[in-house]
């Protein structure tokens, strides 16, 4: 019962990472219509500059991870009015062409990005300098919760609770929303999407470029490759969960973590990917709309 | 004959046989297929300049003849199978590279083995430690087959700790790592330490908690790990992380200093079993290849850099044997005909059938102030 609740424990704060990239990834979806293969990179470069804020600038951890959350909204924010606003601009009136331009393009930012990435890191696995994050092991009855992991399930209540919020209870959200819906009605009623757009951008790479920081440490390991793995598991969270919907995102995070480790554990590390996948498959088939998800629903 | 004209039959003679004797000068490139991108780039960029420091020897030192030189020709294959190829092909496609060298990776030796085969190129494997890999007369293998050094340490550690239950951490998708597992294993119970539980984990794995957790309900007095760098490495962060202190075994994918500077004090006292440490090497050769390493650049070399150096003081070796301007085919067969490498960092490197194999195993671990020092448990 104790390895069941220990790995109960370790799911949830793996399901964290997910759930919490997946907010980053599904309001880029909800609100601009792309799917942003770019946004794995953010995850990345947010990681590799709080790392360097901290080795080289001796920043301490908090502000270090503030930078890293900057610097992830920032190159989002980049990539956005570089790669996407043109598109917006002058791409094709077809919604689905327009969908497939976008996903070509963030291609290349993710690739150009990744690449720049390990150029940065010289190509290697780095981590932050041991002790310069809490590393402090709670004992919780029969259960260990280091301090990381404890960090990654509060971040997702925080940030999960908190978009949630600002999606549903502000004007800022419902700008989100409208320009999510429609950016010319948007604009007719009063909206300025380019700036919901850039702001969405900002936000969504920062929550991305959190998950990134917070993977890094619980992993040790931050390179060029590291927003890959949260890319694929944060999209499906995104699907599962409901892609116009933070609670559905951050909850069908926590259950790929769970199924991931409980897999691992009780069945075999060989076919963890393949349930992870399977339950993204059987949602697509059964429930497109996800957990929480909205009618509207267009497939890239 | 008068004596003048015995003098100059004898003269024109050597004039004759002396160029046949020895290599002919010029340049001999050597096409290098690297890893300096990529998931492996960690060990790549150390293979290479292992490599490129002994082509720099080579050249500058007359070794194979006057004014002989060896060309490193480098093209990258970012740990990827398709681009390894590719660039191994347009590698032997210049019929100016004599040899080539490849490979970190076992499944990527195993896919340009054969194109090598067929074109008649001498490729010597640099990393990949699969056992069965080289073919002669024209694959070679300069990396020693680390599963008898596992099972030594293994036997050590039995012997010198007396550990009486174990858990594994295995590469379930990796077979070389699940042969080596498999000796350790053998040798563990035969000397009376029991298995308590084989933690499987991915090579693309980047989260080791459960592992770790998994690792640790078993309660084992010994934990072993037989993955590869990244993976080793986060296991033993995780398993320390989450409070574990007891004994941990894992291979030489730990021993190079980036994984300290990674993981930090958690990673000492883990032993690992290598045939080269920048640390604990100390034959001549050894210590001169450190220092002319580290004096290139600017930091000592680890086993990888060991690595790429010894390949390509193996062609060099080849080459050396031969007269006048080689064909590929020749030197495959003088390669074949190398029964001990003449300038090795390991105190001795027998070949045998195509495969490298080293006399000596060192079985250290990292201090936590980061040193690396003999283990003792």
């Amino acid at each position: 019962m104790d390895l069941f609740l220990a790995q109960l424990l370790n799911g949830c704060a793996l399901g964290a990472l997910y759930g919490l990239f997946g907010i980053g990834f599904g309001l880029v979806f909800a609100t601009m219509g792309i799917l942003n293969a770019a946004q794995g990179a953010y995850a990345s470069w947010a990681a590799i500059i709080a790392m360097y804020a901290i080795e080289l600038a001796g920043l301490p951890f908090p502000l270090a991870a503030l930078a890293g959350i900057a610097a992830g909204g920032a190159v989002a924010v980049l990539v956005d009015q570089l790669g996407f606003e043109p598109l917006r601009r002058f791409g094709p009136g077809n919604h689905q062409a327009a969908m497939l331009g976008a996903l070509i393009t963030s291609i290349a930012f993710w690739i150009m990005l990744d690449s720049a990435a390990g150029l940065m890191t010289g190509q290697q696995s780095l981590a932050f300098p041991p002790g310069s994050y809490p590393a402090t092991v709670f004992q919780i009855g029969p259960l260990l919760l280091p301090a990381m992991q404890a960090v990654s399930l509060l971040a997702l209540a925080v940030v999960g609770g908190g978009m949630h919020w600002l999606n549903t209870r502000t004007r800022f959200g419902a700008a989100m929303r409208a320009v999510g819906w429609d950016p010319v009605a948007a604009a007719l009623g009063g909206v300025n999407s380019r700036v919901i757009v850039v702001a969405t951008a900002g936000l969504a790479g920062g929550i991305s470029g959190l998950a990134g920081i917070l993977a890094g440490i619980s992993t040790a390991n931050i390179s060029a490759g590291l927003g890959q793995g949260l890319m694929l598991k944060g999209f499906a969270a995104v699907v599962v969960g409901g892609y116009d919907d933070i609670r559905g995102t951050a909850i069908a995070g926590l259950l790929l973590g769970v199924l991931e480790v409980f897999c691992a554990q009780y069945l075999s590390s060989s076919w963890r990917d393949a349930f992870a996948y399977a339950l993204l498959l059987g949602f697509l088939m059964l429930r497109p709309r996800g957990l929480f998800g909205g009618g509207g629903f267009t497939r890239a | 004959m008068t004596f003048r004209s015995t003098l100059a039959a004898l003269a024109l003679a050597a004039g004759f046989a002396a160029p046949a004797l020895a290599l002919d000068a010029g340049t001999y490139k050597v096409g290098f297929v690297t890893d300096n991108t990529g998931p492996l780039a960690f060990a790549g960029t150390s293979f290479t300049r292992g490599a490129e420091l002994a082509a720099e020897q080579i050249s500058g030192g007359g070794y194979m003849a006057v004014g002989a030189k060896i060309e490193l020709v480098q093209k990258e294959g970012a740990g990827d199978a398709a681009r390894s190829i590719q660039s191994y092909n347009q590698l032997i496609a210049d019929r100016n590279v004599i040899a080539t060298a490849c490979c970190i990776l076992s499944p990527i030796a195993g896919a340009i083995k054969p194109i090598a085969l067929n074109n008649k190129v001498p490729l010597v494997i640099y990393g990949a430690t699969a056992p069965g890999l080289p073919s002669l007369p024209f694959v070679y293998s300069v990396t020693g087959l680390p599963g008898p050094a596992e099972v030594a340490m293994s036997k050590h550690i039995a012997e010198v700790a007396k550990p009486k239950t174990v858990a594994y951490f295995v590469l379930s998708d990796n077979e070389a790592f699940q042969g080596r597992f498999k000796a350790s294993q053998a040798a563990m119970e035969a000397a009376g330490a029991k298995t308590l539980g084989v933690v499987s984990v991915l090579s693309a794995d980047t989260d080791f908690t459960a592992a770790a957790t998994q690792a640790i309900a078993l309660k084992p007095d010994l934990m072993m790990v037989y993955t590869t760098q990244s993976p080793a490495a986060g296991i033993i962060a995780a398993v320390r992380a989450r409070g574990w202190a007891g004994l941990m075994s894992a291979n030489d994918a730990i021993s190079p200093l980036a994984v300290f500077k990674k993981i930090g004090p958690p990673l000492a006292g883990v032993p690992f079993p290598v045939n080269f440490s920048a640390d604990a090497s100390e034959t001549p050769k050894a210590k001169g290849f450190i220092e002319a390493y580290t004096a290139k650049f600017g930091a000592a070399p680890d086993l990888y850099s060991a690595q790429g150096y010894t390949a390509i003081w193996l062609i060099a070796q080849g080459l050396k044997s031969l007269p006048g301007k080689p064909s590929r085919e020749a030197l495959a067969t003088a390669l074949n005909k190398i029964t001990e490498l003449e300038h090795d960092v390991y105190g001795g490197l027998p070949m045998t059938n195509g495969q490298a194999g080293t006399r000596y195993t060192l079985f250290l671990n990292w201090t936590p102030d980061g040193k690396i020092a003999a283990w003792k448990p």
